[in-house]
């Protein structure tokens, strides 16, 4: 490593002495604790309590999202079926959908970013802890909200996407679209803050040495989504809150045709963003595999920078295709073949990745582990949704199967194989990270197969379904049009499914509790979240890590460290951008129960808003006392200061 | 474990930093983003839904009036200057320049949300009379709620400046204030070109 201008060089024969690094954890952790009791944990800002919460709320919601679409699979296990009626079947498959989108599948992949972004670039804490804590209670007011609807008959039933004229206010009077707007918005105002933290802490809070060409393939995925984020989420909130809630409100006249609204307005406003949010899933997930691979594999992946590029390539394309959402639309006809190409260019970034896993496989040993399991799992499902992806993106074909069950199968095989197998993996193997336990691998091994075997039975029935013709979005369907015998086995499939989660679930709950303990490092991995203990303390690192290479663990020797940051107050050190030179401290701050008071205050402003535009005025006013209370906390913060002044002097003062 | 080596220590590095070498920096400029970029979906939206319509602003619709936004955009033009010079006093660690600057640029920036009531009603359409009402009020209203944050907390820091003894590392936050305020006046200037200008032009 060379040194930093700004910090002493230390002999290098010295190592540090178990007990130096024993008094130093001591006093770390009484700086670095959350408090206890309930406001101690209703204000608690550790990035991985933060993360658990989310990580738990959003596998209930997973689990949620499963018993939506096991009780719709029970309807259509037969034709003519009575068990749900059709407005209850709406509510389903709307709250389905969008539990799955926005309240599992975004929170829980930027909640392994928020969990274990900060651990792999060596850092103690994340750029803004309080802005992180905001982000999930807005979270969780949002998921309360759906679930206290739905449970209300209140749920909404215009499907996740609530395409306008159906979603407006003359055909959907009531609040139940209300409703919809306004959770989008909560899940919207989460992500955006663990966008915004995980690109300034992959940024600026990276251990030294770990230049942007050392950066794990896990932590440059999170980093692209956080990027494409911060460009996709803006979108879905103003047409949620800014245009389709205002409509039903206020009487605004965005997608109104009469007054010269247009309902494709919404089209193109909600697949801006929604496109790239299927990206937003996949590309974490893609970020999981790799050191899966590289750990069971006892190989450095092949390919580094073509991985990294890959990302990079897919999160700019996947803001050019979101027409192919609606082909089945007037739009021009040079519009569609240009979305079209776009469409099936996006494979080969895919690929490149697929390819560049293959032939780490081929060129390493690997461990048919569970966590490697479910990558095979990955690859083998996923492909076949790419393929029928490929197939939607031509335009003569996508009008035919439009809204059937083609597309179910499709958008299935690629979340689930893309998304959910991936993330399944991930959980066996950092399992042991969060809670210094292992999870039982028997169990694991039944929850693998009955999984797999569960989501192909579910969906690939499905494909023919959608070619012979049956709609998405029925209720039921006749028994003269042969559709019986397919959707049993689907629905044999998604019972398979809910068993293999329960198996996963069981088995998580009885490990966590009672599991065999795990060392720090398990399985040898590289990563430097295994340079510290497991479960990792409140304050991740004794010593902030040195990195020489992309693989620190693998290397021979001692650990590398920096010494001298305080332990009697949250010191975090800060580096340059691409060569993570050390550049400052700066001072973390300290657990709030403001965060949860302000993003209360958002749930009066959103969910007031449905009944009356005055409760925005009362939602600000309280918000603008949580500001104020937010700001005052850091104004108690005295101390003696080394500033760096613009003009690069350096003074001290106080 | 593996063996810990001290390579370097960190105890004489900066503890306060300005711009881009400070993480709060990044997290205003993420916002800013954030809020530019929905700024731009906006107007995207409003130009789309020109496309539905003869004339713009529909008939019957007289054109939004020129004389308090462009009142309006002189003050916000002339409210970058003490807030430039509040940031130029905060990178200087100056706290009576600072104090100073804060309430003029208070004193400047409270007129200009006032005359945003009026400058709503300059549309000279309502929000529910078309879908061009719609897009413009929202766009206007929108940038309301951003002059709104930004002028409550430059109230607010300026308020602790006088009542306590503020920590050092605030300097470098009200130089990052000052920045957003630069952010939001300068969206303001598309916004006014297309919302007041553009329905004489196309």
């Amino acid at each position: 490593m060379t040194a930093p201008a700004t910090s002493r060089n230390l002999p290098v024969e010295v190592t540090l002495s178990d007990d130096s690094i024993a008094r130093e954890a001591a006093a770390l952790d009484s700086t670095w604790r959350d408090k206890t009791g309930f406001w101690g944990r209703l204000g608690a800002v550790d990035h991985k309590t933060i993360a658990k919460r989310y990580i738990i709320t959003a596998f209930l919601m997973f689990i949620a999202g499963g018993v939506e679409a096991a009780l719709m699979r029970m309807q259509l296990a037969r034709p003519e079926n009575t068990l749900i009626g059709p407005d209850r079947y709406n509510q389903l498959f709307t709250t389905h959908g969008t539990t799955m989108m926005f309240l599992f599948a975004v929170p829980m992949m930027t909640a392994m970013g928020l969990y274990f972004v900060p651990l792999m670039v060596g850092a103690r804490s994340i750029a803004f802890p309080r802005l992180n804590a905001f982000g999930y209670w807005n979270y969780l007011v949002g998921v309360v909200f759906l679930y206290v609807s739905l449970l209300t008959n209140t749920g909404p039933d215009t499907g996740w996407f609530a395409y306008v004229p159906l979603s407006g206010p003359a055909y959907s009077p009531g609040h139940r679209v209300d409703v919809w707007a306004q959770v989008v918005t909560f899940t919207e105002i989460a992500a955006l803050c663990a966008a915004v933290n995980i690109i300034v802490t992959v940024f600026k809070m990276r251990a030294p040495g770990m230049s942007i060409n050392r950066i794990p393939l896990f932590v440059w995925a999170q980093l692209v989504v956080a990027f494409m984020i911060v460009f996709a989420m803006p979108a879905v909130a103003t047409g949620s809150t800014l245009m389709l809630a205002t409509d039903r409100a206020i009487n605004m006249h965005w997608f109104n045709p009469a007054e010269g609204g247009d309902a494709l307005l919404w089209q193109h406003i909600f697949w801006f963003f929604g496109h790239p949010e299927v990206y937003i899933i996949f590309l974490p997930a893609l970020g999981m595999v790799t050191p899966i691979v590289e750990t069971f594999c006892r190989r450095q992946v092949f390919g580094y920078t073509a991985i990294v590029m890959a990302n990079i390539t897919t999160a700019f394309f996947a803001f050019g295709l979101w027409v192919h959402h609606m082909f089945a639309t007037p739009i021009p006809e040079l519009g569609q073949s240009l979305f079209t190409a776009a469409s099936m260019v996006i494979a080969v970034p895919t690929a490149v990745q697929i390819f560049c896993w293959i032939a780490t496989m081929s060129s390493g040993r690997p461990r048919l582990t569970v966590p490697m399991l479910f990558v095979l799992g990955f690859l083998f499902t996923f492909i076949n949704g790419g393929i029928t992806g490929v197939m939607l993106a031509s335009v003569a074909f996508d009008k035919q199967a439009h809204d059937t069950f083609f597309v179910v199968a499709h958008l299935h095989y690629v979340l689930i194989g893309g998304g959910v197998m991936p993330l399944f993996g991930a959980f066996y193997y950092w399992f042991p990270k969060v809670t210094g336990r292992l999870l039982k691998e028997s169990w694991g091994k039944a929850h693998f197969w009955l999984f797999v075997i569960g989501t192909n039975v579910a969906f690939f029935p499905m494909h023919i379904l959608g070619l012979e013709g049956m709609p998405r979005r029925v209720y039921t369907y006749f028994e003269p049009m042969g559709w019986g015998t397919l959707n049993l086995i689907a629905t044999i499939g998604a019972v398979t499914i809910a068993l293999s989660v329960l198996v996963f679930t069981i088995n998580a709950v009885t490990s966590w509790r009672g599991g065999e303990r795990s060392s720090d490092n398990p399985w040898n991995s590289s990563g430097l979240e295994w340079a510290t203990q497991s479960p990792p303390p409140s304050y991740n690192f004794v010593h902030t890590p040195v990195v020489r290479t992309r693989h620190p663990l693998w290397d021979t020797g001692e650990l590398p460290v920096i010494t001298g940051l305080r332990t009697d107050r949250r010191d975090t050190l800060i580096t340059t951008t691409f060569d993570a030179r050390p550049e400052s401290t700066q001072v973390a701050p300290d657990p709030s129960i403001w965060p949860l008071y302000l993003a209360l205050c958002m749930g009066l402003v959103f969910i007031g808003s449905i009944f009356s535009p005055y409760f925005v005025l009362v939602g600000v006013g309280v918000a603008m006392f949580g500001l104020l209370g937010w700001g005052w906390e850091s104004v108690k913060d005295i101390r003696q200061e080394i500033v760096e002044l613009p003009n690069g002097a350096m003074v001290e003062r106080s | 474990m593996k063996r810990l080596r001290p390579a370097a220590d960190a105890s004489a590095l900066p503890t306060v930093t300005f711009g881009p070498r400070s993480i709060m920096w990044w997290g205003t400029l993420g916002f800013m983003t954030i809020e530019g970029w929905t700024t731009a979906l906006l107007i995207g939206a409003y130009l789309y839904l020109r496309q539905n319509y003869v004339s713009w602003p529909p008939l019957r619709t007289p054109y939004p009036s020129l004389v308090i936004p462009t009142i309006n955009l002189a003050l916000m033009l002339v409210s970058i200057y003490p807030a430039w010079m509040a940031a130029k006093a905060a990178k200087k660690l100056n706290e009576a320049a600072v104090k100073s600057w804060l309430v003029v640029t208070v004193i400047v920036s409270v007129p200009i949300l006032v005359l945003r009531w009026w400058e709503l009603r300059a549309l000279n359409t309502r929000w529910d009379s078309t879908a061009y009402g719609s897009a413009a009020w929202t766009i206007v209203g929108f940038h309301a709620s951003l002059l709104l944050l930004d002028i409550a907390d430059t109230i607010g820091l300026t308020l602790f400046y006088f009542i306590t003894k503020m920590p050092v590392k605030t300097f470098s936050d009200t130089a990052d204030n000052s920045m957003y305020w630069y952010f939001t006046v300068g969206i303001w200037i598309p916004i006014y070109l297309i919302v007041y200008v553009g329905p004489r032009i196309f």
